[in-house]
């Protein structure tokens, strides 16, 4: 069974593949930036993008994805270079511990690469079912826009 | 630590060193509650070691940005760049530092931080480059690091920000040790107060499963009275297989006492009784009709931090090796060291990033049990509680129930009594037996319970009193302890209050207010909210209205809070705009201190509209988010914090405005409804037309 896991083709092995895509990211490939939250798909720390879909990787079978792109937390920099999106978290200061932020990130790149320059209301339907215990929510509503705007610059 | 253990431990280089010159500090002592150290003990919070400097970090990081606070405050005092000091967190093997809690962070540790970088640089300028440094404390006006300027009182890049947005900051479920199984413990449903064990399970079936390990008997403590059966497997999701799997048939012993928790504190009830046995406020109201008389009940509520409890254990040699997300390590390792018989040196708790926290990570549990599988399996062994077990087996804030009376005269308040019966906080049950909370209950009370009753207003005759009850279900620190429900309750009676009086809200606390700093914060979020009173108004159904309070938290922090709320004709509400006013004294990063603001704020939205966990028949039944709501981002409105420029000594802000947010949105509701928000979280029932 094969995977495309940020850009490469992996293999999921045999004893792997009951798992959940979230183990199989964490424990057997060592990714370890989604992270476990409520197991139950609620709470979206643990949300990778599946073929271009926010996807919550806790409840998805990790055989389920053969054949599939998977883009995690990991695989958003290139050489170096932040993702617009975790650069305007970073711009805004969004994190306070930080712990659902991965899924937060993931959640947003997939709609800004959806809708490139999203209402109030295409935020609040991609957004909503990510879960901050923290409070961060008026930041990453802002860091949504702000990466948008940034991206709309930097296509022109 | 003996010095030259210390000396060894961090391979040479400078260190500056703090000991015997702590007593004569202008600020309280960074290490009360601890094992005292004596004068060979040393801080090694900083040190320089070719050509650059290390900041262990002697307080965890939880998302209340001290990493990057204290790293401001050791760039400045140096006076070397950003870059110059890379940033450590610590374990164990440090001298003790008490637990990261009560919004103490700045408050307590930037001065002596302070004091050691200013003395290190002082050594480094007169070229040395070796040894230990004593410290030589000046005053706090000598310090640059307590100036406003340069990096104090900037926002530079929240230290670890970068990890956290490129996923690579590591918390306690994320460490990998070679060989690394994986744990659980599982419990009886039931009550932690009451007996339980299993009796029997199906262990054939178990090992049937891939990954089985072992099954363990021995699982450590119990959770209060809940003995544990261990589970260890090779791979996460036999974990859950193989619980099925073993069938367990639970002994509990008893029913629990209390078990109709709504009864076991309703305050009328225990009024009724006779008086309640610890006073906050000692003034004896006169007379026994009153002109105000309201009843306020908040129920028990979650932490639910999005990062469930976790640890990694690992034995080495007779030696326990801990890695976690724990607010406190030396506890943990204290804990650990008297279960599993070790000096508590061959204990070693390296402290991790936390993934949210809020006052529930104080005590020792997956830690705990971690380090028993570990031990039994001889490998290894990482535990994160599931969702589910978080809500059963943690401790959560008490519920409460309120008694306030007031009579008023000539437009100001004369007579206030406030009593309250509620459960425990700091002296809790998940951490005391029986017999040593009666003692505390007879001595001291609970302070934490009592926390924000002592009203900030000036009244003639004002009385607080609480009794305390042990609970089925644990309850213990949660943000702000008493201080958010407390300041709700109060600063919804002074609603009532100015309303009695036919006052301005925001006049009639000013007309009660002698602190200039609080009158101060409650002016200003007044002019910022553009307030001219509570604007109730009907526009197509949609009734809308405006509330403000305020309060200080800790004798030392004030926030003042204007909300707008919209109710529909279902009684749905809203929460539609904050303003928040804020002083805790110098800011060391305005920033932070906003997010902190922010996220108390979307505590208070919790606390009204959905913090409540779900109980039966004295134990907690709720198993996930669906059935314990936290605030959501479209519930979250435009928040706008403004923060006092003050050179008054650092104070917290971590728990501050959640003293006057839940009481602004209560307001807020009352003056959009007629109806007096007194059981919470609201239903929308009780506000549809």
């Amino acid at each position: 069974m094969d995977f495309v896991l940020n850009g490469e083709i992996q293999d999921i092995p045999d004893e792997w593949a009951e798992e959940s895509l979230l183990n199989l990211l964490r424990d057997h490939f060592g990714l370890v930036g989604a992270k476990y939250g409520c197991g139950a798909g609620i709470c979206g720390a643990c949300t990778v993008i599946v073929d271009g879909v926010a996807t919550r990787s806790c409840i998805t079978l990790a055989e389920s994805i053969e054949g599939a792109e998977v883009r995690s937390i990991e695989g958003l920099a290139t050489g170096g270079a932040l993702h617009p999106v975790q650069q305007a978290w970073l711009d805004l200061a969004v994190p306070q511990c930080g712990y659902c932020q991965a899924g937060q990130i993931m959640s947003a790149v997939a709609l800004l690469n959806e809708i490139p320059s999203p209402s109030e209301a295409d935020i609040d339907a991609a957004m909503d079912g990510n879960l901050c215990r923290c409070g961060t929510y008026g930041r990453i509503r802002a860091a949504i826009r702000h990466a948008a705007i940034q991206r709309a610059v930097g296509a022109t | 630590m003996r010095r030259r253990a210390f000396l060894a431990a961090t391979g040479g280089g400078l260190i500056a060193l703090i000991g015997a010159g702590m007593a004569a500090w202008n600020q309280v002592p960074v290490i009360p509650k601890r094992p005292e150290p004596d004068a060979d003990a040393a801080f090694g919070w900083i040190v320089h070691r070719d050509g650059r400097f290390v900041l262990t970090l002697p307080r965890v990081e939880m998302g209340q940005g001290i990493a990057t606070a204290l790293k401001q405050v050791a760039c400045t005092e140096l006076g070397v760049a950003w870059q110059a000091i890379a940033l450590q967190l610590h374990d164990t093997s440090s001298p003790p530092v008490k637990a990261t809690v009560g919004s103490e962070s700045v408050a307590l540790f930037a001065e002596p931080l302070a004091q050691a970088c200013s003395s290190l640089r002082d050594a480094l300028e007169a070229g040395r480059l070796e040894g230990p440094v004593a410290v030589s404390t000046r005053p706090l006006s000598a310090l640059r690091a307590f100036r406003a300027g340069g990096l104090i009182g900037a926002s530079p890049e929240l230290a670890q920000g970068r990890d956290i947005v490129t996923g690579a900051a590591l918390y306690a479920a994320d460490v990998v040790r070679p060989g690394l199984l994986h744990g659980r413990v599982l419990r009886a449903p039931a009550s932690p107060e009451v007996g339980s064990r299993a009796s029997t399970w199906n262990r054939s079936e178990a090992e049937k499963i891939p990954g089985f390990v072992a099954v363990v008997e021995d699982c450590g403590s119990a959770n209060g009275q809940a003995k544990g059966l261990g589970i260890v497997a090779s791979r996460p999701a036999a974990l859950d297989q193989i619980a099925e799997a073993l069938a367990i048939e639970w002994t509990v012993d008893s029913l629990p006492e209390q078990a109709d928790i709504a009864r076991a504190i309703d305050i009328d009830t225990a009024l009724s009784k006779g008086k309640l046995g610890n006073r906050v406020m000692d003034g004896a109201p006169e007379g026994t009709s009153f002109d105000i008389s309201m009843r306020v009940d908040i129920p028990f509520a979650a932490h639910a931090q999005i990062e469930p409890r976790a640890a990694v254990a690992e034995w080495k040699h007779g030696r326990l090796m801990i890695w976690s997300g724990t607010q406190d390590a030396f506890y943990v390792r204290d804990a650990l060291a008297d279960v599993f018989g070790l000096d508590p040196g061959a204990v070693t708790v390296q402290t991790m990033r936390i993934g949210g926290a809020f006052g529930g990570k104080v005590l020792c549990r997956a830690e705990m049990e971690a380090a028993a599988l570990a031990q039994a399996v001889g490998a290894p062994v990482k535990v994160q509680w599931t969702r589910a077990q978080e809500f059963a087996f943690g401790y959560h804030r008490p519920p409460s129930s309120h008694r306030l009376r007031l009579k008023l005269s000539g437009g100001r308040i004369t007579d206030w009594d406030h009593q309250q019966m509620s459960s425990h906080i700091l002296f809790t049950s998940a951490g005391l037996p029986v017999w040593m909370q009666a003692a505390t209950d007879l001595v001291v009370g609970d302070p934490g319970v009592a926390r924000g009753m002592r009203i900030p207003y000036w009244v003639d005759r004002a009385r607080a009193a609480y009794d305390t009850i042990r609970l089925p279900v644990h309850s213990g620190p949660w943000r702000g302890l008493g201080a958010g429900p407390n300041g709700l309750v109060v600063e919804s009676a002074m609603d009532e209050a100015a309303r009695t009086a036919g006052a301005d809200p925001l006049a009639f606390r000013l007309d009660h207010i002698r602190d200039p700093r609080l009158a101060e914060v409650l002016r200003r979020v007044g002019e910022t909210a553009n307030w001219q009173g509570t604007a109730a108004a009907e526009h197509n159904g949609i009734r809308t209205g405006r509330g403000i309070a305020c309060g200080i938290y800790k004798e030392n922090s004030y926030a003042a809070v204007v909300a707008d709320v919209a109710v529909e004709t279902t009684g749905h509400i809203r929460v539609t705009r904050l303003w928040c006013t804020h002083d805790c004294g110098l800011v060391i990063n305005p920033d932070q201190v906003r997010a902190q603001c922010e996220g108390n704020l979307v505590w208070s939205i919790g606390m009204l509209l959905s913090d409540a966990l779900q109980i039966e028949a004295g134990r907690i039944t709720a198993e996930n988010f669906h059935e314990n709501p936290i605030p959501r981002l479209t519930e979250v409105p435009p928040i706008i914090v403004e923060l006092i420029a003050s050179d008054m000594p650092p104070s917290g802000a971590g728990e501050t405005a959640i003293v006057a947010g839940p009481g602004a949105i209560a307001n807020a509701i009352r003056a959009a409804t007629g109806v007096r928000p007194a059981r919470f979280p609201l239903q929308a029932e009780v506000f549809a037309t």
